[in-house]
């Protein structure tokens, strides 16, 4: 039986937030995370799936030792994350989306050499690693290059040697594709699975707001939004929640006032999610049946809304995230930069 | 892609004093070689500091300064070198590490903070101690200082025992700049003049009042230098403010205080900063 | 489908080569681009020197670093004088290094904010490509550098009135003189500062402390803490060169007239001569730092070091 590489138990964080000279003292709370309960076997690769601001990195954080929780407990590969960091910190690393580490004077393998360092390894192994890893993502030819003469994308390909240079048992990757193009994320998922497929003792950690990449890498994943998890399980599994539903996605002209619960008070929609576009609108509904279309339909003609696009769909996983969650990430997103 | 030995293998990883060398080594690296690539620090950390010296010794030579006090000067602007590296390099380094995002990589990492700092620091030291030869060189050339060294190992232990201890006091006082943000640049430099004034960078200690001047002790260059002064310059042993022998002995007492200290508060300090969320808050 | 909005004050025109007109702005509309660089640059700097800390911290701050600075002095010279600070060489000092905190405190302000913006907030590369000065930009961050500036010299003056008995009298000084050597001075040293800030462009984070050392080093030059006739005869020209020894003098002039009259070397010259003198190195050190800002930042653009970062 595998061990559990990464356990949470009732686990939270909270935030106290200073006011601006004008709000004086006022101190705000924020919940980044709440009762978060997760056990993550070795050898998964686990997915961390939520809008901006869920709670990913704040949980991230505290399970690479960087942060403490407030409430509950948290334990990598068996040690505690507030009383033994010093014995998990030789068995994990992080690679984080959009990072700026490293010095820029220094060339890549420099920059790689150093940190090898940190983990104890030695400098021959370690140049004879930087050289691999980086074949094995593409780069290589940039090995002598100075780190600041990067582009965000090749700076973001070192990084993630970097993480994976020292061989942890448990790997944290936090938004790790962000910046990328399609080409370099498609390269880094692929590695990504060589790398676990070469030791099944190895447990991989992946946040990301990307639903494709989730559901294309993770053995299992769990959705999580405002600091707690509403689901974990196989993508599979999840998806198959809503496989008797019918799911339709619908682009239409402007909504002329339409709102989401007006189409859910239509008994059989289950769930409605608008989203608006340039173009007007796109709906993500979730019927009981199928037939139920047809009310939907009226409505839209009632209110003079025109179809300009329409397709049934198989259950994805931002379905069922609008399941869960009542909206989309997308206009949760759009919701918070607002 | 084929498989690879890179992702079969687990390297050998050293632990211990070895990791603990290996983490000093690789720190000071990036600021060896950023020394050697982009060298125009050498003149303005070498050349500029000097003018500032130069001003105080005529300073001293407007007011009919006695000529061994111009010694004191070049003495105090060669050792305001260390202090700056104390400072700059290592205690408020933390903050722009904190900014890139390096700190993160560092606390996560097995190896020590102890270790990365002096990585810092002597990565710094190359520069450093071309300040302070050339200041000490130059300014002795200029202004014709007469040195009379009479105990070269006293000074040598001397010498030793503040930079020893005042690299730990560095290491303390960097495990505060942990929680701190952008105050950490403003703390740094507040701690330049009224560290000069304290420790008497450019005057002996003496001419203070007594409990100023002890209190100042607590400061390794103050003593140091107090020490230095009455080892290297003729007439410096009337203006001692302790013996030399007894200026060692604090000196020690100061060493195991300031290195004993400095593990006991970073470790303090990482466990708050972890606790507060501040490790990786970014407060412009 | 609707049309994207064109925005009302703006007409795009299209130049087809010799037979259209040079594109240069308007002098109204240059005012305007530079007031708002300047007033905005402002503004930005004193939220950055002034938010960093409780009032309390901060004051601390303001008047524990100027009297420190001050404090080196006086004991340097109460050791060797023995304490008679009734002699006139004492004063010299006084004031010359009071007023010498803005040399500092200017140079540092623009230079720093150059390194500041590039490598710490990153905000460099958006003010370059916004419609804003950027010479003017940087001055408006010296600003700020004057005013938390000025309040060290006041409480450095204080200091010494209260305590050390600077025979300094209100009523007896010729403020005239002295705020117009000031409005001069505080030009001629954003100019300096301006040509610290050009040269910072080209450098990296660690010689951020380009504005301190120069500023050190120059304290030799400027007549600040000893009369010229101190320095040997072959430095004395570059004495003479500098802006800052004539406007230091007139500030002694202005505020405690017979500390001056007791050091021969600018006592040749008249206080209109000085002023002349001051403004034109203040002039040529402008002009000089103008040259010197195109010149940097011509050559900071070739080589893509607007927004590097060189921190290790």
């Amino acid at each position: 039986m595998a061990s559990i590489a990464i356990e949470t138990e009732n686990l939270g964080r909270i935030y106290k937030i200073r006011g601006s000279k004008k709000e004086k003292k006022i101190r705000k709370e924020l919940v980044a995370l709440a009762d978060v309960n997760l056990q993550i076997e070795q050898g998964e690769l686990f997915g961390l799936l939520g809008p901006n601001g869920a709670g990913k990195t704040t949980l991230i954080k505290i399970l690479v030792t960087l942060l403490a929780p407030t409430s509950g407990r948290a334990r990598v590969s068996g040690f505690d994350v507030v009383d033994d960091p010093q014995l998990i910190r030789p068995r994990i690393n992080m690679v984080s989306g959009g990072e700026s580490s490293g010095y820029g004077l220094l060339t890549v393998r420099e920059n790689l050499w150093m940190f090898a360092q940190f983990y104890g390894l030695s400098s021959k192994e370690a140049n004879r690693r930087i050289e691999e890893l980086l074949t094995m993502v593409g780069i290589v030819d940039r090995i002598h290059t100075k780190s600041s003469d990067l582009s965000t994308g090749l700076r973001q390909k070192m990084n993630i040697v970097r993480g994976f240079l020292t061989d942890p048992e448990v790997l944290f990757l936090d938004e790790p594709t962000l910046g990328l193009d399609v080409g370099a994320s498609r390269d880094v998922r692929r590695f990504i699975r060589q790398w676990l497929e070469a030791d099944r003792s190895r447990t991989l950690l992946l946040t990301t707001h990307y639903m494709v990449e989730a559901d294309e890498l993770c053995d299992r994943v769990a959705i999580i939004n405002q600091g707690r998890v509403l689901a974990c399980d196989k993508p599979s599994t999840l998806k198959q929640r809503l496989q008797r539903d019918a799911i339709f996605g619908i682009e239409t002209s402007p909504l002329n006032g339409l709102s989401a619960a007006a189409l859910e008070s239509l008994p059989e929609v289950r769930k409605a999610a608008l989203t608006e576009t340039e173009a007007g609108a796109k709906l993500d509904l979730i019927l009981v049946e199928e037939a139920a279309l047809a009310a939907v339909i009226n409505i839209l003609n009632q209110k003079n809304i025109r179809i300009l696009k329409f397709n049934k769909r198989e259950p994805t996983l931002e379905d069922v995230f609008v399941d869960l969650v009542g909206r989309s990430m997308e206009e949760m997103e759009k919701t918070e930069d607002e | 892609m084929n498989s690879s030995t890179s992702l079969n293998e687990h390297p050998a990883k050293v632990t211990g004093w070895q990791l603990f060398l290996k983490t000093v080594i690789a720190r000071a690296y990036p600021r060896i070689i950023g020394q050697q690539r982009e060298k125009s620090w050498m003149f303005f950390d070498i050349v500029l500091p000097l003018g500032g010296v130069i001003a105080y010794v005529l300073v001293y030579k407007a007011i009919g300064a006695p000529a061994e006090y111009v010694g004191f000067v070049v003495m105090g602007g060669a050792m305001t070198a260390f202090w700056m590296n104390v400072l700059w390099s290592m205690s408020s380094q933390l903050y722009w590490e904190k900014e890139q995002g390096n700190l993160a990589l560092y606390i996560m990492s097995p190896n020590s903070m102890m270790a990365v700092l002096l990585g810092m620091a002597l990565g710094g030291m190359v520069a450093t101690l071309l300040r302070a030869v050339a200041i000490v060189l130059l300014g002795s050339l200029m202004f014709q200082v007469q040195y009379a060294v009479t105990n070269f190992l006293q000074l040598l232990a001397v010498f030793t025992l503040a930079m020893a201890a005042l690299y730990g006091m560095g290491m303390m006082t960097a495990s505060l700049f942990l929680l701190l943000s952008r105050e950490a640049w403003h703390l740094s430099n507040l701690a330049q003049e009224p560290i000069y004034l304290a420790t008497g960078f450019y005057f002996p200690i003496k001419s203070l009042p007594f409990w100023v001047a002890l209190g100042a002790s607590i400061i390794p260059l103050t003593l140091g230098m107090d020490a230095m002064r009455q080892l290297v310059f003729p007439s410096g042993f009337k203006i001692g403010f302790l013996s030399v022998g007894v200026e060692i002995g604090v000196l020690m007492a100061l060493c195991v205080l300031f290195l004993v200290g400095a593990k006991l508060l970073l470790g303090h300090m990482e466990k708050l900063a972890i606790r507060e969320g501040r490790l990786t808050e970014s407060r412009r | 489908m609707t049309t994207a909005t064109r925005h009302p004050s703006r007409k795009l025109t299209c130049s087809s080569g010799s037979g259209a007109g040079k594109a240069g702005p308007a002098l109204a509309t240059l005012f305007a681009e530079a007031w708002r660089s300047f007033r905005l640059a402002t503004w930005l700097g004193w939220q950055i020197e002034s938010n960093w800390a409780d009032p309390f911290l901060f004051a601390i701050y303001s008047i524990i670093k100027p009297l420190s600075g001050a404090a080196i002095l006086v004991v340097m010279y109460g050791i060797i004088a023995k304490g008679n600070f009734t002699n006139p060489l004492f004063p010299y000092i006084y004031l010359g290094n009071a007023f010498y905190i803005y040399a500092g405190a200017m140079m540092t302000g623009v230079s720093w904010a150059v390194i500041d913006d590039r490598e710490h907030y990153k905000t460099l590369k958006y003010m370059y490509i916004a419609p804003i000065r950027i010479p003017v930009y940087l001055l408006g961050r010296g600003v700020a550098r004057f005013i938390t500036g000025s309040f060290s010299v006041i409480i450095t003056i204080l200091g010494g009135v209260l305590f050390l008995h600077l025979p300094f009298d209100v009523t007896a000084a010729n403020w005239l003189l002295f705020f117009l050597s000031l409005f001069i001075g505080v030009i001629m040293l954003a100019m300096m500062g301006l040509l610290l800030g050009s040269i910072s462009l080209l450098l990296v984070h660690h010689v951020g402390f380009i504005g301190d050392a120069v500023a050190g080093a120059l304290y030799i030059f400027s007549g600040a803490i000893f009369p010229l006739d101190v320095l040997p005869a072959w430095l004395r020209p570059i004495g003479f060169a500098m802006p800052i020894t004539y406007w230091l003098e007139l500030i002694r002039r202005s505020l405690i007239g017979e500390v001056a009259q007791a050091f021969p070397t600018l006592s040749g010259f008249s206080n209109g001569q000085l002023l002349g003198i001051l403004v034109g190195l203040s002039l040529a050190f402008g002009a000089v730092s103008i040259v010197a800002f195109r010149f940097c930042d011509r050559r900071a653009r070739e080589r893509g070091l607007i927004d590097r970062t060189s921190n290790y």
